[in-house]
Protein backbone atom coordinates (compact mmCIF):
# COMPACT_ATOMS: atom_id res chain seq x y z
CA UNK A 1 0.00 0.00 0.00
CA UNK A 2 1.60 3.42 -0.43
CA UNK A 3 1.90 5.76 1.91
CA UNK A 4 0.13 8.13 0.92
CA UNK A 5 -2.78 6.05 0.78
CA UNK A 6 -2.63 4.57 4.46
CA UNK A 7 -1.85 8.40 5.80
CA UNK A 8 -5.13 8.86 4.20
CA UNK A 9 -6.80 5.77 5.39
CA UNK A 10 -5.10 6.15 9.43
CA UNK A 11 -5.88 9.88 8.94
CA UNK A 12 -9.43 9.33 8.65
CA UNK A 13 -9.47 6.15 11.24
CA UNK A 14 -8.93 8.56 13.72
CA UNK A 15 -11.28 11.44 11.91
CA UNK A 16 -14.62 9.03 12.35
CA UNK A 17 -13.29 8.19 16.31
CA UNK A 18 -12.93 12.27 17.03
CA UNK A 19 -16.36 12.88 15.20
CA UNK A 20 -18.39 10.11 17.12
CA UNK A 21 -16.77 11.56 20.73
CA UNK A 22 -17.72 14.90 19.93
CA UNK A 23 -21.02 14.60 18.42
CA UNK A 24 -24.18 15.50 20.17
CA UNK A 25 -26.11 14.37 17.50
CA UNK A 26 -27.44 10.83 16.28
CA UNK A 27 -26.60 11.70 12.13
CA UNK A 28 -23.36 13.32 12.85
CA UNK A 29 -22.31 10.27 15.23
CA UNK A 30 -23.41 7.68 12.57
CA UNK A 31 -21.20 9.29 9.98
CA UNK A 32 -18.24 8.90 12.61
CA UNK A 33 -18.93 5.54 12.82
CA UNK A 34 -19.35 4.84 8.92
CA UNK A 35 -15.93 6.58 8.55
CA UNK A 36 -14.48 4.41 10.71
CA UNK A 37 -15.54 1.37 9.31
CA UNK A 38 -14.49 2.71 5.70
CA UNK A 39 -11.04 3.59 6.68
CA UNK A 40 -10.63 -0.31 8.30
CA UNK A 41 -11.48 -2.19 5.02
CA UNK A 42 -8.17 -1.54 3.19
CA UNK A 43 -6.06 -2.11 6.08
CA UNK A 44 -7.52 -5.51 6.93
CA UNK A 45 -7.23 -6.22 3.35
CA UNK A 46 -4.09 -4.74 2.94
CA UNK A 47 -2.35 -8.05 1.93
CA UNK A 48 -4.57 -9.35 -0.65
CA UNK A 49 -4.72 -12.95 0.78
CA UNK A 50 -8.38 -14.96 0.33
CA UNK A 51 -8.56 -14.73 3.96
CA UNK A 52 -8.34 -11.31 4.77
CA UNK A 53 -10.42 -10.67 1.63
CA UNK A 54 -13.01 -12.53 3.47
CA UNK A 55 -12.27 -11.09 7.07
CA UNK A 56 -13.16 -7.56 5.45
CA UNK A 57 -16.23 -8.41 3.80
CA UNK A 58 -17.63 -10.00 7.19
CA UNK A 59 -16.32 -6.88 8.99
CA UNK A 60 -18.38 -4.70 6.32
CA UNK A 61 -21.33 -6.29 6.00
CA UNK A 62 -21.65 -6.53 10.00
CA UNK A 63 -20.46 -3.01 10.53
CA UNK A 64 -22.95 -1.87 7.99
CA UNK A 65 -25.46 -3.80 9.33
CA UNK A 66 -25.31 -2.36 12.23
CA UNK A 67 -24.98 1.21 11.37
CA UNK A 68 -27.97 0.96 9.66
CA UNK A 69 -30.03 0.16 12.87
CA UNK A 70 -28.11 2.93 14.30
CA UNK A 71 -29.19 5.37 12.10
CA UNK A 72 -32.50 3.84 11.54
CA UNK A 73 -33.29 3.97 15.37
CA UNK A 74 -31.97 7.41 15.42
CA UNK A 75 -34.71 8.20 12.82
CA UNK A 76 -37.30 6.80 14.85
CA UNK A 77 -36.17 8.64 17.81
CA UNK A 78 -36.16 12.10 15.84
CA UNK A 79 -40.01 11.08 14.68
CA UNK A 80 -40.98 9.95 18.08
CA UNK A 81 -39.52 13.05 19.91
CA UNK A 82 -38.99 15.49 17.76
CA UNK A 83 -35.14 16.07 18.63
CA UNK A 84 -31.90 14.24 17.40
CA UNK A 85 -29.86 14.91 20.96
CA UNK A 86 -28.07 12.20 21.99
CA UNK A 87 -28.18 12.97 25.59
CA UNK A 88 -31.83 13.32 25.60
CA UNK A 89 -32.82 10.05 23.69
CA UNK A 90 -35.65 8.81 26.19
CA UNK A 91 -38.27 7.04 24.39
CA UNK A 92 -37.82 2.99 25.24
CA UNK A 93 -38.30 2.09 21.69
CA UNK A 94 -34.97 3.72 19.76
CA UNK A 95 -32.87 3.14 23.14
CA UNK A 96 -33.19 -0.54 22.64
CA UNK A 97 -32.42 -0.68 18.87
CA UNK A 98 -29.46 1.41 19.52
CA UNK A 99 -28.12 -0.80 22.27
CA UNK A 100 -28.60 -3.82 19.88
CA UNK A 101 -27.23 -2.21 17.47
CA UNK A 102 -24.26 -1.02 19.41
CA UNK A 103 -23.80 -4.60 20.53
CA UNK A 104 -23.59 -5.70 17.16
CA UNK A 105 -20.78 -3.28 16.72
CA UNK A 106 -18.94 -4.05 19.72
CA UNK A 107 -19.30 -7.93 19.17
CA UNK A 108 -20.89 -8.36 22.21
CA UNK A 109 -22.69 -12.17 22.84
CA UNK A 110 -25.11 -13.19 21.98
CA UNK A 111 -24.19 -10.74 18.77
CA UNK A 112 -20.69 -11.82 18.35
CA UNK A 113 -20.08 -14.46 16.62
CA UNK A 114 -18.60 -12.52 13.49
CA UNK A 115 -15.68 -10.99 15.93
CA UNK A 116 -13.45 -14.61 16.03
CA UNK A 117 -13.97 -15.39 11.78
CA UNK A 118 -12.93 -11.60 11.60
CA UNK A 119 -9.98 -11.68 13.94
CA UNK A 120 -8.90 -14.83 12.71
CA UNK A 121 -8.19 -13.79 8.99
CA UNK A 122 -6.38 -11.04 9.80
CA UNK A 123 -2.50 -9.81 10.92
CA UNK A 124 -1.65 -9.39 14.41
CA UNK A 125 -1.54 -5.69 14.00
CA UNK A 126 -4.54 -5.28 12.36
CA UNK A 127 -6.39 -6.85 15.05
CA UNK A 128 -4.64 -4.78 17.48
CA UNK A 129 -6.77 -1.69 16.18
CA UNK A 130 -9.19 -3.72 15.97
CA UNK A 131 -9.77 -4.20 19.47
CA UNK A 132 -8.79 -0.78 21.23
CA UNK A 133 -9.31 2.25 18.56
CA UNK A 134 -12.26 0.45 17.21
CA UNK A 135 -14.19 -0.17 19.88
CA UNK A 136 -13.83 2.95 21.50
CA UNK A 137 -16.75 5.07 19.14
CA UNK A 138 -19.57 2.32 20.03
CA UNK A 139 -18.66 2.89 23.70
CA UNK A 140 -18.41 6.39 23.42
CA UNK A 141 -21.84 6.27 22.10
CA UNK A 142 -22.95 3.06 24.73
CA UNK A 143 -21.85 5.68 27.52
CA UNK A 144 -24.09 8.60 26.44
CA UNK A 145 -27.59 6.83 26.07
CA UNK A 146 -29.64 6.51 29.24
CA UNK A 147 -31.72 3.12 28.85
CA UNK A 148 -35.09 3.10 31.16
CA UNK A 149 -34.77 -0.70 32.07
CA UNK A 150 -31.60 -2.23 33.32
CA UNK A 151 -32.22 -6.11 32.53
CA UNK A 152 -31.47 -5.44 28.66
CA UNK A 153 -27.31 -4.16 29.17
CA UNK A 154 -27.59 -6.81 32.16
CA UNK A 155 -28.30 -9.55 29.81
CA UNK A 156 -25.53 -8.42 27.07
CA UNK A 157 -23.36 -8.39 29.95
CA UNK A 158 -23.19 -11.20 31.44
CA UNK A 159 -24.00 -13.48 27.95
CA UNK A 160 -20.60 -11.34 27.42
CA UNK A 161 -18.27 -13.00 30.23
CA UNK A 162 -20.33 -16.14 29.78
CA UNK A 163 -20.09 -16.56 26.37
CA UNK A 164 -16.73 -15.04 25.94
CA UNK A 165 -15.20 -17.65 28.99
CA UNK A 166 -17.39 -20.72 26.95
CA UNK A 167 -16.37 -19.61 23.67
CA UNK A 168 -12.95 -19.61 24.44
CA UNK A 169 -12.12 -22.79 25.74
CA UNK A 170 -12.14 -25.04 23.48
CA UNK A 171 -9.51 -22.79 20.98
CA UNK A 172 -5.93 -23.19 19.93
CA UNK A 173 -5.98 -20.20 17.99
CA UNK A 174 -4.54 -17.41 19.80
CA UNK A 175 -6.28 -14.64 17.54
CA UNK A 176 -9.85 -16.70 18.05
CA UNK A 177 -8.91 -16.40 21.92
CA UNK A 178 -7.94 -13.14 22.28
CA UNK A 179 -11.53 -12.35 20.17
CA UNK A 180 -13.74 -13.91 23.01
CA UNK A 181 -11.28 -12.34 25.32
CA UNK A 182 -12.86 -8.94 23.87
CA UNK A 183 -16.28 -10.24 23.96
CA UNK A 184 -15.79 -11.40 27.90
CA UNK A 185 -13.89 -7.78 28.75
CA UNK A 186 -16.80 -5.78 27.05
CA UNK A 187 -19.24 -7.93 28.92
CA UNK A 188 -17.62 -6.39 32.39
CA UNK A 189 -17.79 -3.04 30.90
CA UNK A 190 -21.66 -2.75 29.76
CA UNK A 191 -22.56 -4.67 32.80
CA UNK A 192 -21.30 -1.75 34.84
CA UNK A 193 -22.45 1.25 31.94
CA UNK A 194 -25.92 2.17 33.52
CA UNK A 195 -24.58 1.94 37.18
CA UNK A 196 -21.43 3.74 36.80
CA UNK A 197 -20.31 5.36 33.92
CA UNK A 198 -16.95 6.15 34.75
CA UNK A 199 -16.08 2.52 35.41
CA UNK A 200 -16.56 1.87 32.13
CA UNK A 201 -14.12 4.23 30.89
CA UNK A 202 -11.57 2.87 33.17
CA UNK A 203 -12.22 -0.99 32.12
CA UNK A 204 -12.12 -0.13 28.76
CA UNK A 205 -8.47 2.11 29.57
CA UNK A 206 -6.84 -0.91 31.31
CA UNK A 207 -8.27 -2.77 28.27
CA UNK A 208 -6.46 -0.93 26.21
CA UNK A 209 -3.25 -1.38 27.84
CA UNK A 210 -3.80 -4.66 28.82
CA UNK A 211 -4.92 -6.50 25.11
CA UNK A 212 -2.23 -4.09 23.33
CA UNK A 213 0.65 -6.06 25.64
CA UNK A 214 -0.63 -9.21 24.83
CA UNK A 215 -1.00 -8.63 21.26
CA UNK A 216 2.29 -7.20 20.89
CA UNK A 217 4.08 -9.86 22.17
CA UNK A 218 2.24 -12.40 20.55
CA UNK A 219 3.33 -10.17 16.96
CA UNK A 220 7.20 -10.46 18.43
CA UNK A 221 7.03 -13.87 18.69
CA UNK A 222 5.28 -14.25 15.28
CA UNK A 223 2.69 -16.60 17.42
CA UNK A 224 -0.84 -17.54 16.03
CA UNK A 225 -1.58 -20.94 17.80
CA UNK A 226 -0.57 -22.43 20.84
CA UNK A 227 1.81 -24.82 19.31
CA UNK A 228 3.96 -21.69 17.52
CA UNK A 229 3.43 -19.94 21.22
CA UNK A 230 5.21 -23.43 22.47
CA UNK A 231 8.13 -23.25 21.11
CA UNK A 232 8.82 -18.98 21.11
CA UNK A 233 9.94 -19.03 24.47
CA UNK A 234 14.01 -19.14 22.51
CA UNK A 235 13.14 -16.76 20.76
CA UNK A 236 12.81 -13.84 23.95
CA UNK A 237 13.38 -15.80 27.38
CA UNK A 238 12.94 -12.40 29.33
CA UNK A 239 9.54 -11.52 27.62
CA UNK A 240 8.70 -15.24 28.17
CA UNK A 241 8.89 -14.70 31.84
CA UNK A 242 6.95 -11.55 31.87
CA UNK A 243 4.14 -12.79 29.46
CA UNK A 244 2.41 -14.97 31.56
CA UNK A 245 1.61 -11.83 34.39
CA UNK A 246 0.39 -9.78 31.48
CA UNK A 247 -2.19 -12.48 30.77
CA UNK A 248 -3.07 -13.06 34.18
CA UNK A 249 -3.44 -9.72 34.48
CA UNK A 250 -6.16 -9.87 31.47
CA UNK A 251 -7.66 -12.45 33.48
CA UNK A 252 -8.04 -10.06 36.68
CA UNK A 253 -6.16 -11.54 38.72
CA UNK A 254 -5.20 -9.41 42.24
CA UNK A 255 -1.60 -8.00 42.24
CA UNK A 256 -2.01 -6.82 38.82
CA UNK A 257 -3.70 -3.74 36.80
CA UNK A 258 -6.60 -6.50 35.39
CA UNK A 259 -7.91 -6.62 38.74
CA UNK A 260 -8.68 -3.10 39.26
CA UNK A 261 -11.76 -2.62 36.73
CA UNK A 262 -13.02 -6.25 37.65
CA UNK A 263 -12.81 -5.34 41.76
CA UNK A 264 -14.08 -1.76 41.60
CA UNK A 265 -17.05 -3.04 38.99
CA UNK A 266 -17.98 -6.50 41.53
CA UNK A 267 -18.03 -3.49 44.71
CA UNK A 268 -20.30 -1.29 42.27
CA UNK A 269 -22.87 -3.88 41.76
CA UNK A 270 -23.05 -5.06 45.23
CA UNK A 271 -23.63 -1.63 46.08
CA UNK A 272 -26.26 -1.60 43.36
CA UNK A 273 -28.03 -4.63 45.16
CA UNK A 274 -27.37 -7.25 42.59
CA UNK A 275 -25.48 -9.90 44.41
CA UNK A 276 -26.76 -12.64 42.50
CA UNK A 277 -25.62 -10.37 39.34
CA UNK A 278 -22.17 -10.01 40.74
CA UNK A 279 -21.54 -13.54 41.48
CA UNK A 280 -21.95 -14.93 38.31
CA UNK A 281 -20.27 -12.71 36.55
CA UNK A 282 -17.43 -13.31 39.44
CA UNK A 283 -17.88 -17.07 38.20
CA UNK A 284 -17.90 -16.41 34.16
CA UNK A 285 -14.23 -14.81 34.80
CA UNK A 286 -13.05 -17.67 35.71
CA UNK A 287 -14.11 -19.09 32.55
CA UNK A 288 -11.88 -16.73 30.77
CA UNK A 289 -9.39 -17.81 33.47
CA UNK A 290 -9.17 -21.59 32.28
CA UNK A 291 -7.75 -20.26 28.56
CA UNK A 292 -5.54 -17.75 30.01
CA UNK A 293 -4.06 -20.16 32.19
CA UNK A 294 -3.82 -22.41 29.75
CA UNK A 295 -1.51 -20.35 27.27
CA UNK A 296 0.65 -19.50 30.91
CA UNK A 297 0.87 -23.40 30.44
CA UNK A 298 1.74 -23.71 27.52
CA UNK A 299 4.39 -20.93 26.99
CA UNK A 300 6.11 -20.67 29.94
CA UNK A 301 5.21 -23.56 32.64
CA UNK A 302 6.39 -26.68 30.34
CA UNK A 303 9.42 -27.41 27.94
CA UNK A 304 8.76 -28.80 25.19
CA UNK A 305 10.85 -31.36 23.63
CA UNK A 306 12.45 -29.86 20.74
CA UNK A 307 16.06 -30.08 19.93
CA UNK A 308 19.07 -28.02 20.98
CA UNK A 309 19.36 -26.69 17.86
CA UNK A 310 15.76 -24.72 18.52
CA UNK A 311 16.96 -22.55 21.25
CA UNK A 312 19.64 -20.43 19.72
CA UNK A 313 17.47 -17.54 18.40
CA UNK A 314 17.52 -15.30 21.44
CA UNK A 315 20.77 -14.66 20.57
CA UNK A 316 19.85 -12.62 17.18
CA UNK A 317 18.05 -9.14 17.65
CA UNK A 318 14.93 -8.71 17.15
CA UNK A 319 14.08 -5.79 14.33
CA UNK A 320 10.86 -5.22 15.69
CA UNK A 321 10.26 -2.05 17.75
CA UNK A 322 9.96 -3.34 21.74
CA UNK A 323 9.83 -0.12 23.39
CA UNK A 324 5.80 -0.01 23.10
CA UNK A 325 5.76 -3.45 24.34
CA UNK A 326 8.29 -2.76 27.59
CA UNK A 327 5.76 -0.18 28.69
CA UNK A 328 2.40 -1.36 27.82
CA UNK A 329 3.60 -4.77 29.83
CA UNK A 330 4.80 -3.03 32.86
CA UNK A 331 1.25 -0.76 32.78
CA UNK A 332 -0.49 -4.15 32.02
CA UNK A 333 1.50 -5.83 35.09
CA UNK A 334 1.94 -2.97 37.62
CA UNK A 335 -0.61 -0.48 37.70
CA UNK A 336 -2.54 -1.86 40.32
CA UNK A 337 -1.56 0.80 42.92
CA UNK A 338 -2.47 3.28 40.83
CA UNK A 339 -5.79 2.80 41.63
CA UNK A 340 -7.08 6.00 43.36
CA UNK A 341 -5.34 7.89 40.82
CA UNK A 342 -6.92 6.10 37.63
CA UNK A 343 -10.58 6.53 39.56
CA UNK A 344 -10.14 10.17 39.89
CA UNK A 345 -8.74 10.51 36.27
CA UNK A 346 -11.88 8.87 34.79
CA UNK A 347 -14.38 10.33 37.63
CA UNK A 348 -17.46 11.89 35.81
CA UNK B 1 -53.98 11.43 -3.27
CA UNK B 2 -54.37 9.48 -0.03
CA UNK B 3 -54.94 6.23 -2.11
CA UNK B 4 -51.52 6.89 -4.08
CA UNK B 5 -49.75 7.55 -0.72
CA UNK B 6 -51.24 3.82 0.19
CA UNK B 7 -49.91 2.89 -3.26
CA UNK B 8 -46.45 3.90 -2.74
CA UNK B 9 -46.03 2.44 0.64
CA UNK B 10 -47.28 -0.96 0.25
CA UNK B 11 -44.87 -0.98 -3.70
CA UNK B 12 -42.39 -0.27 -0.93
CA UNK B 13 -42.65 -2.79 1.15
CA UNK B 14 -43.73 -5.45 -1.75
CA UNK B 15 -39.89 -4.14 -3.25
CA UNK B 16 -38.16 -4.94 -0.21
CA UNK B 17 -39.45 -8.45 0.23
CA UNK B 18 -38.76 -9.17 -3.57
CA UNK B 19 -34.70 -8.30 -2.29
CA UNK B 20 -34.89 -10.45 0.67
CA UNK B 21 -36.38 -13.59 -0.70
CA UNK B 22 -32.84 -14.13 -2.18
CA UNK B 23 -34.05 -14.58 -5.72
CA UNK B 24 -31.57 -14.59 -8.64
CA UNK B 25 -29.49 -11.01 -7.97
CA UNK B 26 -30.84 -9.03 -11.03
CA UNK B 27 -34.55 -9.46 -9.38
CA UNK B 28 -33.12 -8.50 -6.25
CA UNK B 29 -31.76 -5.37 -8.31
CA UNK B 30 -34.89 -4.81 -9.72
CA UNK B 31 -36.96 -4.84 -6.60
CA UNK B 32 -34.05 -2.35 -5.18
CA UNK B 33 -35.21 -0.01 -8.20
CA UNK B 34 -38.72 -0.04 -7.24
CA UNK B 35 -38.15 0.02 -3.49
CA UNK B 36 -36.00 3.52 -5.13
CA UNK B 37 -39.04 4.65 -7.27
CA UNK B 38 -42.15 3.89 -4.65
CA UNK B 39 -39.84 5.56 -2.05
CA UNK B 40 -39.68 8.60 -4.11
CA UNK B 41 -43.18 8.75 -4.46
CA UNK B 42 -43.36 8.46 -0.71
CA UNK B 43 -41.46 11.50 -0.27
CA UNK B 44 -43.36 13.52 -2.87
CA UNK B 45 -46.28 12.64 -0.72
CA UNK B 46 -45.20 14.04 2.01
CA UNK B 47 -44.18 16.96 0.62
CA UNK B 48 -40.51 16.98 -0.20
CA UNK B 49 -40.57 17.34 -4.07
CA UNK B 50 -36.86 18.59 -4.60
CA UNK B 51 -35.63 15.58 -2.54
CA UNK B 52 -37.39 13.24 -3.84
CA UNK B 53 -35.63 14.24 -7.54
CA UNK B 54 -32.19 14.16 -6.08
CA UNK B 55 -32.83 10.56 -4.59
CA UNK B 56 -34.58 9.28 -7.81
CA UNK B 57 -31.56 10.78 -10.32
CA UNK B 58 -28.98 9.80 -8.03
CA UNK B 59 -29.76 6.42 -6.82
CA UNK B 60 -31.37 5.02 -9.86
CA UNK B 61 -27.71 6.01 -11.34
CA UNK B 62 -26.10 4.19 -8.89
CA UNK B 63 -28.87 1.65 -9.51
CA UNK B 64 -28.79 1.14 -13.24
CA UNK B 65 -24.75 0.58 -12.32
CA UNK B 66 -25.46 -2.32 -9.86
CA UNK B 67 -28.08 -3.66 -12.31
CA UNK B 68 -25.52 -3.93 -15.48
CA UNK B 69 -22.99 -5.44 -13.55
CA UNK B 70 -25.18 -8.40 -11.34
CA UNK B 71 -26.79 -8.59 -14.87
CA UNK B 72 -23.07 -9.45 -16.27
CA UNK B 73 -21.63 -10.99 -13.43
CA UNK B 74 -24.70 -13.51 -12.83
CA UNK B 75 -26.30 -13.82 -16.28
CA UNK B 76 -27.73 -17.08 -15.77
CA UNK B 77 -30.14 -19.47 -18.27
CA UNK B 78 -32.41 -19.82 -15.98
CA UNK B 79 -32.69 -17.33 -13.31
CA UNK B 80 -34.94 -18.68 -10.16
CA UNK B 81 -38.22 -17.10 -9.84
CA UNK B 82 -41.19 -16.70 -8.24
CA UNK B 83 -41.80 -20.79 -9.80
CA UNK B 84 -40.11 -21.93 -7.06
CA UNK B 85 -42.35 -22.56 -4.35
CA UNK B 86 -39.99 -21.53 -1.41
CA UNK B 87 -39.75 -17.93 -2.60
CA UNK B 88 -43.30 -17.80 -2.88
CA UNK B 89 -43.77 -18.91 1.21
CA UNK B 90 -41.19 -16.21 2.32
CA UNK B 91 -42.65 -13.90 0.19
CA UNK B 92 -45.81 -14.16 1.41
CA UNK B 93 -44.55 -14.35 5.32
CA UNK B 94 -42.60 -11.62 4.78
CA UNK B 95 -45.61 -9.57 3.76
CA UNK B 96 -47.60 -11.07 6.27
CA UNK B 97 -45.54 -10.70 8.97
CA UNK B 98 -45.24 -6.41 8.11
CA UNK B 99 -48.67 -6.72 7.42
CA UNK B 100 -49.70 -7.65 10.56
CA UNK B 101 -47.06 -5.37 12.25
CA UNK B 102 -49.24 -2.38 10.19
CA UNK B 103 -52.67 -3.65 11.70
CA UNK B 104 -51.53 -4.03 15.29
CA UNK B 105 -48.86 -0.66 15.73
CA UNK B 106 -50.15 1.83 13.30
CA UNK B 107 -53.67 3.03 15.04
CA UNK B 108 -55.24 6.74 13.57
CA UNK B 109 -53.48 10.21 14.68
CA UNK B 110 -50.53 8.27 16.16
CA UNK B 111 -48.22 10.30 13.61
CA UNK B 112 -47.07 6.90 11.75
CA UNK B 113 -50.16 6.75 9.97
CA UNK B 114 -49.07 10.00 7.38
CA UNK B 115 -48.44 13.55 7.35
CA UNK B 116 -46.94 16.24 4.94
CA UNK B 117 -44.14 17.69 6.33
CA UNK B 118 -45.51 21.15 6.10
CA UNK B 119 -47.88 19.94 8.70
CA UNK B 120 -45.29 18.71 10.60
CA UNK B 121 -43.85 22.34 10.73
CA UNK B 122 -47.15 23.70 11.53
CA UNK B 123 -48.10 26.95 9.67
CA UNK B 124 -45.13 27.72 7.46
CA UNK B 125 -45.50 29.52 5.33
CA UNK B 126 -41.99 28.66 3.64
CA UNK B 127 -41.48 25.14 1.86
CA UNK B 128 -38.96 23.31 4.85
CA UNK B 129 -36.77 21.30 2.41
CA UNK B 130 -35.93 24.76 0.34
CA UNK B 131 -34.88 26.05 4.15
CA UNK B 132 -32.85 22.64 4.37
CA UNK B 133 -30.93 23.02 1.34
CA UNK B 134 -29.91 26.55 2.19
CA UNK B 135 -28.98 25.36 6.05
CA UNK B 136 -27.13 22.66 4.45
CA UNK B 137 -24.55 25.56 2.64
CA UNK B 138 -24.50 27.58 5.57
CA UNK B 139 -24.38 26.75 9.13
CA UNK B 140 -24.23 23.18 7.35
CA UNK B 141 -20.91 23.95 5.75
CA UNK B 142 -18.56 21.81 7.99
CA UNK B 143 -20.41 18.81 7.29
CA UNK B 144 -20.77 19.59 3.15
CA UNK B 145 -16.26 19.47 3.35
CA UNK B 146 -17.16 16.24 5.61
CA UNK B 147 -19.58 14.64 3.16
CA UNK B 148 -17.18 15.51 -0.03
CA UNK B 149 -14.07 13.77 2.37
CA UNK B 150 -16.18 10.93 3.04
CA UNK B 151 -16.75 10.81 -1.26
CA UNK B 152 -13.12 10.81 -1.80
CA UNK B 153 -12.29 8.46 1.15
CA UNK B 154 -14.61 6.04 -0.43
CA UNK B 155 -13.01 6.12 -4.04
CA UNK B 156 -9.14 5.50 -1.97
CA UNK B 157 -10.84 2.44 0.01
CA UNK B 158 -12.81 1.08 -3.58
CA UNK B 159 -9.32 1.43 -5.49
CA UNK B 160 -7.82 -0.14 -2.65
CA UNK B 161 -10.15 -3.34 -2.41
CA UNK B 162 -9.97 -4.07 -5.82
CA UNK B 163 -6.61 -3.72 -7.04
CA UNK B 164 -4.22 -6.46 -8.18
CA UNK B 165 -7.19 -6.33 -11.59
CA UNK B 166 -7.11 -10.23 -12.15
CA UNK B 167 -4.96 -11.68 -9.12
CA UNK B 168 -7.26 -9.70 -6.65
CA UNK B 169 -8.99 -11.66 -4.03
CA UNK B 170 -12.29 -9.29 -4.60
CA UNK B 171 -12.38 -10.44 -8.79
CA UNK B 172 -11.97 -14.08 -8.27
CA UNK B 173 -15.58 -14.48 -9.11
CA UNK B 174 -15.91 -15.87 -12.73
Amino acid sequence: MSPYILAILLFSLGLGTTITFSSTHWLLAWVGLEINTLAMLPLMAQNHHPRAVEAATKYFLIQASGAAVLLFAGVINAWLTGQWDIHQAAHPLPIAIITLALSLKLGLAPLHSWLPEVFQGLNLTTNLILATWQKLAPLALMLQIQPPHSSLLIFLGLMSTLGGGWGGLNQTQLRKILAYSSTAQLGWMILVVQFSPSLTTLAILVYVVTTSATFLTLKLNKATNINMLAISWAKAPALMALTPLVLLSLAGLPPMTGFMPKWLILQELSKQGLPATATITALTALLSLYYYLRLTYAMTLTMFPNNITSTPPWRLPSAQLTLPLAILALAAISLLPLTPAAMALVAL
Amino acid sequence: MAYFVYLFMVGLVLGMAVVAVNLSPYFAAFGLVVVAGMGCGVIISFGGSFLSLVLFLIYLGGMLVVFAYSAALAAEPFPESFGTTGAVLYFMGLVGVVGVFAILYIEEGSGLGGCSSDEVMGMSSCVTEYDGMSQMYGPGGFLLVLCAWVLLLTLFVVLEMTRGSSRGPLRSVK
